[in-house]
């Protein structure tokens, strides 16, 4: 399951065919349009339009937003956002999941089923009963009301299952030796060999709730509790004459997802690919 | 994320599920109390958070469907009206031709561009894992940053591609403008965005197909169609099916059919790219019609629990291998 | 409203507000959700200060999408310094709220929050918006804390859309009347001079097509659908003599007058003379649009004058009334907003009783914080004949472009008609229809007045003006 990353180390044929150039030409083409965003953000307001590279690179523009716009804020309320959900989905589902993989229980298999069965199911479609349910709640406007309904999503708790299922059970007993509790079994045992798996969940949430746009978009009025992709979809028609500062913006709410793909690459990939595989 | 697995409930009892008997500490009972004790209490809060959070508002939209708000708090009972309504909502029906034509272009042709970027990029060579990187890199960024970016280049005449197209006479196309095309562009920013994702997907389909039998293959002098029609298409059909309906699945229900719409064209123009979830939107939050949308969200449930029964009867309780 | 055939709840159905146990009962008890939350209401209004109403509340919350603005831009600043001043004297707070123009205008803030029972106790509004709220029972009839010589010193007509039963549920701050901006420069590039300003539709789609080149357009008119679309297209349906709803024994919407302002902004953009979308959200964004290069005419209110002297002050411009039809007399569309007390807040006689203070007072620091607010941080023409005069005299309608509006823009203007929104609803998907989807303008005129029949038919609110 934590699958072998070294795909490419399959058949080593070092040549550069007509395969290469055209995968290059389309990986170029891909990127084109970021990378243009990219070069845009750093010209002055008034190149904005003018096609060709900058006459020359200036940072007015990322610095107008950090400066004049609450942008800081934005990007603080989606990180405590992002880190709480992930962190707290972590661990619920790993327990969950350990739970359902390895305890024996009446009306697991049910319990099983009834998670499995809300896996199509998805912000959008529920998003009116969802928001009257959380409004009941008291939750609006709130960090609680941010965090929590993303927190409960039956795909990491499956993902984890599977994870645990090919656990080999030895480890376990090691502990079941020492008279361990169930709770002290999960924390000092299963937890650190879910290192993998927890770690390609991890990137995977981040980057979902750091993206996050429509939930926010309904559960918050308060400016001050504005995630940045609320806050940056905003910005248009706010500014009389800012492309540039919109652009601007969108690099800064763009560059965290970035560098968690860099950091997370590998393990993102292992989730995305055992995903279809399981 | 909305991803199906493949994974049926009904095979996850497997005997090595079952714990050994470890050294008894205690009566057989009482361990098994304690075990199922555990067991329920680790299950407890996600089941309670999906209660919560998924299973009472789908329960909710069935009883709020009976209702209609008059946005100031107050809420009136009427039957079935909203139900009633469906039928000669002209824009109901709009939004689902929009919904329907996208799902129809755009899961095969996202599936036919990713299959075939993740054919071009299953072998090495160098700077193989930059190109899949840069192929996947639209994926990580928000369809809010998305939506805008592209709202910014595809600007009526001033912008880059009008541009870039002017010298072929195409310097004064409205690509967000004109009802037809704004689909289109909707359509192609998508597999733009998800093409990357489903690629590596299939990278993982086809890193699975034991290498031996193309080899075999091409010793037999089986040209390079032969082989991916009769090795790699077949071996690769459980994670095609996946990713088909994995698509399917996203572009009726999925963010991608609200954020990117919402940003890129607000539904526009003239409703022309107004996705059914969208709609469910504008009638709640734009028109505070809480129990009609609600209503829709009945029926948009209700279609997916059907497809999913009807997709679980079809492969046989999940099971897409042949087995 | 989308489904049209069915005339609103609010206005239909009676106003009761039904027992939320009830509510709860008949959702089904047997929900889960029944269980886990207990007895609690599940779609009531929650907070602490919404259902009560006439309360005395410490502490008002003002709605706006001028200030604070983290820029800090003027009109913000007088917003701070309008509720500054008021705190410093009255034991009620005021606390200024800010939204994003875009947000507070294309989006679902506002009536989300008064969906949720959590609706601001002050918040403003244009005339467009009136009857949902004035409907919903939220709005304070401000009369009692207004003086007979304040509510006189309002110019004619411009309270009309904000009473009802002679009683005043909104004070305007603001005239905004609608006209052409046209670039100097592109009229000299084309080699066009100020005599060649069009004056009839057909000089206007004629001068807008000299003017088009292959980076800009000629004339640009608001391409996004919403209540700002809407209110600058009801002039070219008034000029032909015809109204959305029928009103003085004139027929409804579906008139020749109507298919004939439909099919002005149609050919506008079908000779590719006008955009279909706009470059940057709003289409009353004068420096973003006309300023950037974008178009060389634009329709656009009295606000862009000041627009233009914060963000593009080095592009020349002038104004011109909006073209007539050739049958037809001229009129404009006069929008603006108001103040308005939510009744359902938490001290609604304290918002009132600040809404009339601030806009209202005619002292002479009343006066000067209106002739601020209308002439100096942003530009309108003044809703108070004192404010107006004051203005004069201190020579604020010298400059030309507000001399275009004051003499010749405002006269025969309208005021910004106040529709409900199933009526704004069925305009609005003319609009875009015939505009952007090439629908005959006739089979859309017809489909949107048997949408506004049904809907009259039904309708108890207060009169559609």
């Amino acid at each position: 399951m934590p699958s072998d990353t070294a795909t490419h180390a399959l058949r080593p044929r070092p040549r550069i065919g007509v395969r290469a150039l055209v995968a290059y030409l389309i990986a170029a083409l891909t990127v084109a349009p970021l990378l243009w965003l990219l070069v845009t953000v750093f010209k002055p307001g008034d190149e904005v339009f003018r096609p060709g590279l900058p006459s020359r690179l200036t940072l007015d523009n990322i610095t107008y937003v950090l400066t004049q716009i609450p942008l800081g804020r934005y990007v603080l309320n989606s990180a405590v956002v992002s880190v709480a959900v992930t962190v707290v989905a972590l661990a619920l589902h790993s327990m969950a999941a350990y739970a359902l993989a390895r305890l024996r229980f009446p009306g697991r298999q049910l319990i099983f089923s009834l998670i499995i069965s809300t896996l199509l199911v998805s912000l959008p479609v529920i998003l009116v009963p969802l928001f009257l349910v959380v409004k009941q709640l008291g939750l609006l406007d709130s960090y609680a009301g941010l965090i929590l309904p993303a927190i409960f999503h039956a795909f990491g708790i499956f993902l984890l299952r599977q994870y645990y299922l090919n656990i080999p059970r030895e480890l376990e007993e090691a502990a079941d030796l020492d008279g361990c509790g169930y709770f002290r079994r999960w924390w000092t045992i299963v937890l650190p060999l879910s290192k993998p798996a927890l770690a390609s969940l991890s990137v995977l949430f981040f980057l979902a709730n750091w993206n996050a746009f429509l939930w926010p978009l309904i559960a918050t009025q308060d400016p001050n509790l504005r995630m940045v992709q609320v806050g940056i979809s905003t910005l248009q028609g706010q500014y009389v004459s800012g492309w540039h500062y919109v652009l601007a913006a969108t690099v800064v709410a763009a560059v965290p997802t970035v560098v968690a793909f860099l950091i997370g690459q590998r393990w993102l990939v292992d989730a995305i690919k055992t995903s279809g595989l399981k | 994320m909305t991803v199906v697995q493949r994974q049926s409930p009904g095979r996850t009892a497997r005997p090595g599920d079952a714990p050994r008997s470890g050294p008894a500490r205690g009566s057989l009972a009482g361990r098994r109390r304690r075990e199922a004790l555990a067991g329920y209490a680790f299950v407890a809060p996600d089941l309670l958070g999906l209660l919560v959070f998924v299973g009472l508002p789908m329960a909710l939209a069935l009883g709020v469907s009976l209702y209609e708000a008059d946005g100031f708090g107050g809420y009136t009972f009427v039957g079935l009206d909203n139900f009633r309504l469906m039928a000669s909502d002209d824009q109901l029906w709009q939004s689902l031709r929009v919904t329907g034509t996208y799902v129809v272009a755009f899961v095969p042709l996202c599936f036919v561009v990713s299959l075939g970027l993740a054919l071009l990029v299953r072998d090495h060579f160098p700077g193989v894992s930059g190109v899949r990187a840069a192929l996947f890199a639209p994926n990580v960024i928000s369809l809010v940053v998305v939506g805008i970016v592209w709202q910014f280049l595809l600007i009526d005449k001033q912008g880059m591609l009008s541009n870039v197209l002017r010298p072929v006479g195409l310097g004064d196309v409205s690509f967000l403008g004109s009802p037809g095309l704004a689909m289109v562009t909707y359509i192609l920013i998508s597999v733009w965005f998800f093409m990357g994702y489903n690629m590596l997907i299939l990278l993982g389909g086809l890193k699975d197909i034991p290498r031996e039998y193309t080899e075999a293959a091409m010793i037999d002098g089986a040209s390079s169609w032969q082989r991916f029609r009769h090795i790699t298409w077949p071996m690769l059909r459980p994670t095609s099916f996946f990713v088909v309906v994995n698509s399917m699945v996203g572009a009726v229900t999925g963010l991608q059919a609200f954020d990117l719409v919402y940003v890129l064209t607000r539904g526009g123009p003239a409703n022309s790219t107004s996705t059914v979830v969208f709609y469910i939107y504008q009638q709640a939050f734009g028109f505070n019609h809480y129990g009609y949308a609600s209503a829709l969200t009945t029926v948009v449930v209700a279609f997916l629990v059907v497809t999913t029964g009807i997709m679980f009867v079809a492969t046989r309780g999940g099971r897409f291998h042949a087995e | 409203m989308f489904r049209s055939d069915l005339p609103s709840p609010a206005s239909v159905r009676p106003p009761t507000q039904l027992s939320r146990r009830s509510l709860l009962r008949g959702i089904g008890g047997g929900l889960v959700g029944a269980t886990l939350l207990g007895a609690t209401p599940l779609l009531s209004a929650c907070g602490s200060d919404s259902s009560s109403g006439g309360g005395d509340a410490k502490e008002l919350t003002f709605w706006n999408f001028y200030g604070p603005n983290p820029d800090g831009n003027p009109q913000s600043k007088w917003f701070v310094n309008l509720v500054d001043t008021w705190n410093k004297n009255n034991d009620v707070k005021i606390k200024l709220h800010y939204l994003p123009v875009t947000e507070y205008l294309g989006g679902t803030a506002l009536q989300t929050a008064f969906s949720s029972g959590k609706g601001p106790d002050i918040f403003i509004i244009s005339p467009g918006d009136f009857l949902r709220y004035y409907n919903g029972g939220v709005l304070t009839d401000l009369t009692p804390h207004l003086g007979a010589d304040a509510i006189s010193d309002f110019s004619d007509g411009v309270l009309d859309t904000r009473k009802v039963n002679d009683k005043v549920y909104g004070l305007p701050m603001e005239v905004e009347p609608l006209a052409m901006y046209y670039s100097v420069d592109a009229f000299e590039k084309a080699g066009l001079s100020e005599g060649d300003l069009p004056k009839t539709w057909d000089a206007l789609l004629d001068v807008a097509g000299k003017l088009t080149n292959p980076k800009r357009f000629g004339v640009m008119f608001e391409t996004a659908p919403g209540y700002y679309q809407n209110f600058t297209w009801y002039p070219f349906m008034w000029m032909g003599g015809a109204s959305a709803i029928p009103e003085n024994g004139k027929p409804g919407f579906n008139t020749e007058a109507v298919h004939k302002a439909l099919g002005l902004w149609q050919d506008a953009v079908k000779s590719g003379a006008a955009p279909k979308k706009t470059k940057a959200e709003g289409g009353g964004n004068l420096p973003a649009h006309l300023g950037a290069g974008y178009c060389a005419m634009q329709q656009s209110g009295i606000w862009s004058v000041s627009q233009m002297e914060t963000d593009a002050k080095n592009v020349k411009y002038g104004v011109f009334p909006l073209p007539v039809p050739a049958v037809g007399t001229y009129t404009t569309d006069m929008g603006g907003w108001a103040f308005v007390a939510n009744a359902k807040g938490g001290n609604p006689k304290a918002a009132a009783k600040f809404i009339a203070w601030a806009l209202g007072s005619t002292d002479a620091d009343g006066v000067e914080r209106m002739r601020q607010w209308n002439t100096v941080v942003k530009t309108n023409i003044p809703a108070r004949t004192s404010v107006k005069d004051a203005a004069t005299k201190a020579g604020a309608f010298e400059k030309p472009a507000l001399k275009v509006f004051m003499e010749q823009v405002a006269p025969g203007g309208r005021g910004e008609p106040r529709y409900t929104p199933e009526v704004y609803k069925a305009i609005s998907d003319a609009i875009q229809a015939t505009m952007l989807n090439g629908a005959n303008p006739a089979q859309a005129a017809a489909d949107a007045a048997g949408k506004i029949d049904t809907f009259l038919k039904g309708y108890k609110g207060a009169p559609i003006l």
